[in-house]
């Protein structure tokens, strides 16, 4: 291609022998010697390098490999032109020739003078001045004078302006990925203003659907995702970031800001929510949970990931050639590459990811009806703590009257209520023996269950939680000597078995949650110890983290410090659809050899986390009257709550224990609620900055030296006022100074408009990338973008108004055979339409497209079987129902293993890695699929009936309109015979056949109009598909 | 591919499409079959004359053990339970489950082994169909990789890389070869299960990673649909798709004379190759056509659709209509624990039909133009994962040596190759890494592997990287 492209490009030598270096010539020195010649030379032992002007210039090591003005004796030019293949460059076990072309560039470059330029895109853009053109009337932004002067340049002339229709129906799928509706066209095609264009691109562009169309891209090259890729690939949870993205977009957030927040919302001043959502970017990479996994390997891969991507993104430069050594073509050292790489390697992260959900660091990201809905719960609690608050004194005398009335017998204990899982109070027994009988002997309360280091309690159908779920056990224990062995667990009978348990071990707590003891676990024990011959208050507390920091652990009431042991739990006890069927087991669990020996009381479980006060309460251990019998004045502060806790619950008037029981309702609703907030993965720092090493060969265990975080030395240094941090790193990219990051995005913009980028290696802007077809352009649109302060609407709405994009798309077949990727811009972009619009222009003109906006992913129709073909034994694809069926295909769930097969067979990014560079293909996969797929077949059905009951009876009227539904325009004579044809056809075809006829309405989970007889409904969605099946249709025009 | 030659391909097959013109019944040339290359003639490909027109892949997925099946070490038989010693295991990595295994017992395999056929290939006797094939066999015992868990390790196989991204082996030769039949794609991959638990694939093992979607494998499925979409609607007649397809092109070529884009021209053909599959696919995958004869070769679950027999079938018969590349993945060779009551159930599944795949081939006079490899991603350790018993153990993931077999087009039939030490730990002879058997592949279709690149993100990609080495000594 570059061959041809050179020839596009570049005049013939002979007519314009002026050449430029960067254009012309560091191409084939790129392409041809910078492999061994340039940045990594060095490390191959080649002296020469051909990427650096002094060197290839200088007389230190003999005769230079160019002389200025001299290209016969320039030994570049002498070994290129070798008469002897064994001394001609480049060599021949290279696999790498010179054109005849590419040599006499060369040489006339050197004839020259050899001028040298700093790499184009190094360089920061400067403002041209857009030329002045002849054809002046044409211009209608200085987009168009940019263009014109290239296209007079190469003796052509632009193309007439697009059809209204065709206008509308490109500016509409580009600015919001949908087609227009019919009104949207009836009311453009009505409106005779000179700026009726102008206000429907400001229409489209305030739509909430431009936020959904510029989203897709942008999760492509975010990587986004539902799994985590690799062998399991268990479902995560990002969509608050995919819907922070649509929103950003939507109100506009500057460029620059957008992209800071992404790479260190969490680290600016006050991070907001949304600021900490931003950094989910980099956190969509994909995540290993391969149980065999050695997790630094992949802890190093997540890093890299993000170095690339980050690379890619924003910069346009594919840094991850300098992870194993120096960059082949680039001026990019692998040291540079780890300067780099250290930004992003101080995230608190494991290498093995969570199995199922997200994987630390994470947040809670309630939607907006979610915080509206905790803010409702909250103002309820505060209602009803307002009553309390002024009816506090009558409450108060109520209150002294029932403590001084309060008899010894029988004795009453407070305990909380709520979240209540059993109680067992070890009194009598009740629960099922193993091993020999405990015996009850007196206790704390009451009695206690004397245990001898052999028995056990059963207590099937308890505590039936999960590694994910919340839950607190609290008991009393007395023990001769250092307390030791299992106090309450959920798990197999067995030594470092499954499930969770809190136990005494020589007399310190111990508490773990294990799904496999050796690389599956959390462990905890406590630092201070459990004495003989007393009674101790233990409790443990468990939010479901899966983390130590969800885990606490009290003594007597106190938390109490811990180590942890392990922290690499990951698994559920369900994984892989197992059964987990233990019972809660009292002085037993986890082999005989850690039965318990002491007595136990009181052994509660709760699926909730009491708060500390709760637990403190439970372990003061005395009965109500004994409180009360104490002068107030004499009370701790949790024993004048107890009292006031036990009061409210049993004592109070009716109408106050009734709000008592309210209020503690809704604490609990809150709870349970904020657990349903979602959450997303985020960047955060370690507190104590991690070392970052070379890794020689790239490799995960061989570090070589210690490097510091820094951007390359090509660039300019950051700011001076910037951390050296992520924060720093983000600001420098975001700088004016920064040469890359305004044409790379303004680039991409160019590429979803025209189908190519100025610079079409959209995700390359190195020496190996290409040259762009219009540098001016394309420096003028990166300072445009800049001065207008990162305005993406703006710079859209300059490009879609623009003359050249306004240009027709039928192009004269010597033009399209010229320039057949339309690089010169004769005429309007024409390019197949990207997997998701294709199917979710079918939805709209079907009209069941919902129109709801973000939420988690839905699962559209997809052929049986296909994950169950592939995976592990325990997802199922369950597909949506209703409305969800009908979601725009951004929202489609993406497993990546088995990504959805229609969004892949019309060539979507793959979402393992970032990719920016849009990819088309034509194949007979998608043919089939628009033939085939129940979602085409069912929307040309609903297309049908919309023919029948919104256009008139006339069959060439209902033709018509669905045929414009699809392609707003109507069709020609011609076509609408060949429609016409097609129906008469299907309508006979059917008559004969009622039961196919009904067969064919039958797809899908809509039902068929009743009201519409059946072989004409047939024919009609025979047509429909027939539409749908167009090149026109899968087609921006 | 030199770069030239690259740009030329893409550029031939542009100017080809371009140059077609006409409406409906264009005769097929794009896209999955990549067959234009052929039909106009590559400059560059083949590199020089192939000894393989194709390849099955028989891809054992899981990992089987090379102990149990190829890699005969009757020394081994004393040191039952004996712990392996550290001067063998060298420190190197062990996975995340048994990194923590307090003893690594020696457990020799329990299977009996025994020299079979002319050439004396060691066998053991749960492959005893295998064993009537032995010398149509080129056992490779000295392979090892770099991954130590399966996603990676097949990702590797398959893709030259790891991670994933990069395209699969079969993508890069229907890239450089393209298709020799314009019904069907130039590579297609068949899926069954085995016995137990499986580990899961992915559809990117065999995608195209950077380049065109259009090389991607397409997975054939039993049941109605082989190929995702292949069916008609219910109701929907394959009389009425024909007059469908027509009106389509009538249509389609009255936008082409409005605009000439040759992308409508490709989109006309890519429909009629769509009709044609719709025929062509359930015929291939039609077997009620075969003799009776075929199914008893091939076992009685080649009777039964989406076995690893039936595939077996399909495969050949994919063979016979010139497809470039058929990769079958049998999963469930991931045998951590209860190794021998495992591997006999996945034996059972695969032994006959592989041998019978190889004897169909052979009567039919395919074998010679077709190159049959039989592997997974990596072998298996001879220390015992969990406890080990006079007729039970099981073996972790071992990338340091592991048996393929390689038979038909271009390589030594009879032979083995390479030498593991004692323990079949180490490699003491002949190692051959992933990157060296790509090569010779890709050699036996007359490609040079170093010659065989796609410029992406600046640089010219290759199926070995910068790696491989072409074994001649296996070359007949």
């Amino acid at each position: 291609m570059r061959v041809w492209l050179a020839a596009l490009v570049a005049a013939p030598l002979c007519a314009a022998p002026a050449l430029e270096f960067n254009r012309d010539v560091r191409p084939i020195l790129s392409d041809k010697c910078f492999a061994c010649h340039g940045p990594d030379a060095a490390a191959k032992g080649i002296p020469l390098r051909l990427d650096q002007e002094a060197a290839a210039k200088s007389t230190a090591r003999g005769r230079p490999a160019i002389i200025p003005g001299d290209p016969e004796n320039s030994e570049l030019i002498r070994r290129i032109t070798h008469a002897r293949r064994g001394l001609r460059m480049p060599p021949a076990h290279s696999g790498v020739t010179l054109a005849a072309g590419e040599i006499e560039t060369l040489r006339a470059w050197i004839a020259q003078g050899a001028p040298w330029q700093k790499h184009w895109s190094f360089l920061p853009p400067r403002r041209p001045e857009p030329p002045q053109v002849p054809q002046a009337d044409w211009v209608r932004n200085p987009i168009d004078a940019f263009v014109l002067a290239r296209l007079e340049r190469e003796n052509l002339a632009p193309s007439p302006e697009a059809p209204r229709e065709t206008l509308l129906r490109r500016v509409s799928l580009d600015l919001t990925g949908l087609p227009p509706t019919p009104a949207e066209l009836d009311a453009f095609l009505r409106d005779g203003s000179p700026d009726a264009y102008e206000k429907a691109v400001s229409r489209l562009l305030a739509s909430p659907h431009y936020g959904e169309r510029m989203a897709a891209r942008w999760l492509d090259a975010a990587r986004y995702a539902d799994t985590n890729g690799y062998q399991f690939d268990g479902e995560r949870s990002m969509w608050r970031w995919r819907d922070w993205v649509i929103g950003a977009f939507n109100r506009n957030q500057p460029f620059d800001e957008f992209t800071l927040e992404q790479i260190a919302g969490d680290l600016l001043p006050n991070a907001t929510l949304d600021q900490r959502i931003a950094t989910g970017f980099n956190r969509n990479h994909r995540a290993n949970t391969e149980d065999g996994i050695i997790p630094e390997e992949y802890a190093v891969e997540y890093v890299v990931d993000r170095v690339e991507t980050t690379s890619t993104v924003f910069l346009g430069l594919t840094m991850g050639c300098a992870r194993c050594h120096n960059h082949k073509y680039d001026p990019f050292t692998q040291q540079e590459f780890y300067r780099l790489f250290a930004y992003f390697n101080n995230v608190p992260e494991h290498g093995r990811a969570m199995k199922y959900g997200n994987s630390p660091p994470l947040v809670a990201a309630p939607t907006r009806e979610q915080q509206e809905a905790r803010e409702a719960l909250a103002r309820r609690i505060e209602t009803i703590e307002r009553r309390f608050a002024a009816e506090g004194d009558a409450l108060a005398r109520a209150q002294r009257a029932w403590e001084s009335s309060l008899a010894p017998a029988p004795a009453q204990f407070w305990s909380p209520a709520v979240g209540l899982d059993a109680a067992l109070p070890l009194d009598a027994p009740g629960a099922e023996r193993v091993d020999g009988a405990p015996s009850f002997v007196p206790g704390r309360l009451g009695q206690a269950a004397r245990f001898d280091g052999a028995s056990l309690l059963a207590v099937p159908g308890a505590a039936q939680f999960d590694i994910d779920d919340r839950f607190t056990l609290s008991l009393w224990l007395y023990a001769e000597a250092a307390p030791h062995g299992a106090l309450v667990t959920r798990m197999s009978d067995r030594p470092e078995g499954k499930g969770f348990g809190l136990y005494a071990r020589q007399g310190r707590l111990h508490f773990h949650v294990t799904s496999n003891y050796v690389n599956d676990a959390l462990r905890v024990d406590t630092e201070p110890v459990l004495r003989p011959n007393r009674w101790h208050h233990v409790a443990v507390t468990y939010t479901g983290s899966k983390m130590a920091e969800g885990v606490a652990l009290y003594l007597d009431g106190r938390p109490a410090d811990f180590r942890v042991d392990m922290e690499t739990l990951y698994r559920p006890f369900r994984n892989a659809g197992a059964k987990f069927t233990e019972p809660l087991r009292l002085g037993g669990g986890g082999g005989k050899e850690n039965r318990f020996r002491g007595l136990l009381d009181e052994v509660r479980v709760y699926a909730r986390v009491l708060p500390e006060e709760e637990l403190q309460a439970l372990a003061l251990g005395t009965p109500v009257h004994e409180l009360a019998a104490k002068p107030a004045a004499r009370r701790t502060e949790i024993e004048n709550r107890v009292l006031r806790w036990q009061f409210l619950a049993v004592a109070a008037p009716a109408s106050i224990r009734q709000a008592w029981q309210e209020w503690q309702t809704l604490r609990e609703q809150a709870e349970q609620l904020e657990r349903t907030f979602p959450t997303v993965m985020v960047m955060a720092e370690r507190p104590q900055p991690r070392d970052t090493f070379l890794l020689i060969r790239g490799q995960y265990n061989t570090p070589g030296e210690k490097v510091m975080p820094g951007v390359p030395e090509v660039f300019p240094p950051l700011p001076p006022d910037a951390p050296n941090n992520r924060l720093g790193f983000a600001r420098w990219l975001t700088s004016p100074d920064n040469p890359l990051l305004a044409r790379v995005a303004v680039n991409r913009y160019w590429q979803m408009l025209f189908g190519v980028g100025l610079v079409k290696t959209t995700e390359d802007f190195g020496s190996q990338g290409e040259w762009p077809s219009h540098p001016d352009l394309l420096d003028w649109l990166a300072t445009e973008y800049m001065r207008t302060g990162w305005d993406t609407k703006a710079l859209l709405k300059t490009i879609v108004t623009s003359a050249t994009y306004r240009q027709t798309s039928q192009a004269a077949p010597a033009l399209a055979q010229r320039d057949p990727e339309n690089r010169l811009l004769a005429r309007g972009p024409r390019f197949r339409l990207p997997a998701e619009m294709v199917r979710d222009q079918a939805l709209r003109a079907a009209g069941v497209l919902t129109p709801h906006i973000g939420g988690p992913s839905v699962k559209p129709y997809q052929p049986d079987g296909l994950w169950k073909d592939l995976i592990m034994q325990d997802m199922e694809y369950v597909q949506s129902k209703g409305p969800d069926l009908y979601r725009r295909s951004l929202y489609t769930f993406w497993k990546r293993t088995v990504a959805p097969p229609m969004l892949v067979n019309f060539d979507a990014a793959n979402r393992e890695a970032c990719v920016v560079r849009e990819n088309r293909t034509n194949t007979p996969l998608q043919a089939l699929n628009l033939m085939n797929d129940v979602t085409f077949v069912e929307a040309a059905r609903l297309i049908a009936q919309r023919m029948l009951r919104e256009a008139g009876p006339a069959p060439a009227d209902r033709l018509r309109y669905g045929f414009r539904l699809v392609l707003s325009r109507p069709p020609s004579a011609a076509e609408l015979e060949v429609l016409k044809g097609s129906l008469e056809f299907h309508r006979d075809h059917f008559a004969g056949r009622p039961e196919e006829a009904r067969r064919y309405l039958r797809q899908g989970d809509s039902p068929p109009d009743p009201a519409l007889p059946v072989p004409e409904l047939a024919a009609y969605t025979a047509v429909a598909s027939l539409v749908l099946n167009l090149d026109e249709a899968v087609t921006k025009e | 591919m030199h770069p030239l030659a690259e740009s030329q391909l893409l550029r031939t097959r542009r100017s080809f499409l371009r140059a077609a013109t006409g409406g409906a019944g264009l005769a097929a040339l794009t896209s999955l079959l990549g067959g234009e290359a052929q039909a106009e003639g590559s400059p560059a490909l083949p590199h020089f004359p192939p000894r393989a027109k194709r390849v099955i892949y028989l891809f054992q997925h899981g990992g089987p053990s090379q102990l149990d099946l190829f890699d005969h070490k009757p020394a081994l038989a004393k040191l039952r339970g004996v712990d392996l010693p550290a001067s063998v295991r060298m420190g190197q990595r062990l996975t995340g489950m048994t990194a923590f295994q307090s003893s690594f017992p020696t457990a020799p395999s329990i299977f009996r082994f025994a020299r079979h056929g002319r050439s004396g290939q060691w066998l053991s006797e749960l492959l005893p169909h295998t064993a009537k094939v032995a010398d149509e066999l080129c056992i490779l015992k000295s392979l090892h990789t770099e991954a130590i868990n399966h996603d990676p390790a097949v990702t590797f196989f398959q893709t030259g890389f790891q991670l994933a991204g990069r395209p699969s082996i079969g993508s890069w030769i229907a890239y450089g070869l393209g298709s020799e039949n314009q019904d069907l794609p130039a590579f297609v991959v068949l899926v069954s299960q085995g016995v137990g638990g499986s580990q899961a694939l992915a559809d990117r093992q065999w995608g195209s990673g950077f380049l065109p979607t259009r090389y991607q494998g397409v997975k054939f499925r039993s049941g109605a649909d082989p190929v995702l979409y292949l069916s008609n609607p219910g109701g929907y007649s394959a009389e009425a798709r024909r007059r469908f397809l027509d009106d389509l092109a009538r249509l389609n070529d009255l936008k082409f004379r409005q605009t000439p884009d040759p992308e409508i021209q490709t989109r006309i053909a890519q429909y009629e190759m769509a009709f044609r599959m719709q025929t062509s696919v359930p015929e291939l995958t039609d077997l009620s056509q075969e003799p009776g004869a075929t199914f008893e070769l091939y076992g009685p679950d080649s009777r039964k659709p989406g076995t690893y027999a039936a595939n077996c079938i399909l495969a050949r018969r994919l063979a016979e209509r010139g497809v470039r590349f058929i990769q079958l993945f049998h999963r469930g060779w991931d045998q951590h624990g209860n190794l021998p009551q495992e591997i006999r159930g996945q034996c059972q599944q695969t032994d006959q039909a592989s041998a019978a795949l190889i004897q169909d081939l052979r009567q039919r006079g395919l074998l010679d133009e077709t190159l049959v490899v039989w592997g997974g991603e990596f072998g298996r350790t001879v220390y015992s994962q969990g406890a080990l018993s006079e007729t039970n153990y099981g073996r972790d993931h071992h990338p340091r040596c592991f048996a393929m077999w390689l038979a038909g087009g271009g390589v030594k039939p009879g032979m083995s190759y390479g030498e593991t030490d004692d323990f079949s730990y180490n490699i003491v002879d002949k190692p051959m890494d992933v990157h060296d058997l790509h090569a010779t592949i890709l050699h036996c279709l007359g490609v040079d592997h170093t010659r065989l690149t796609f410029k992406f993100q600046g640089r010219h990609y290759r199926l070995t990287d910068v790696h491989g080495n072409v074994v001649r000594e296996i070359l007949s």
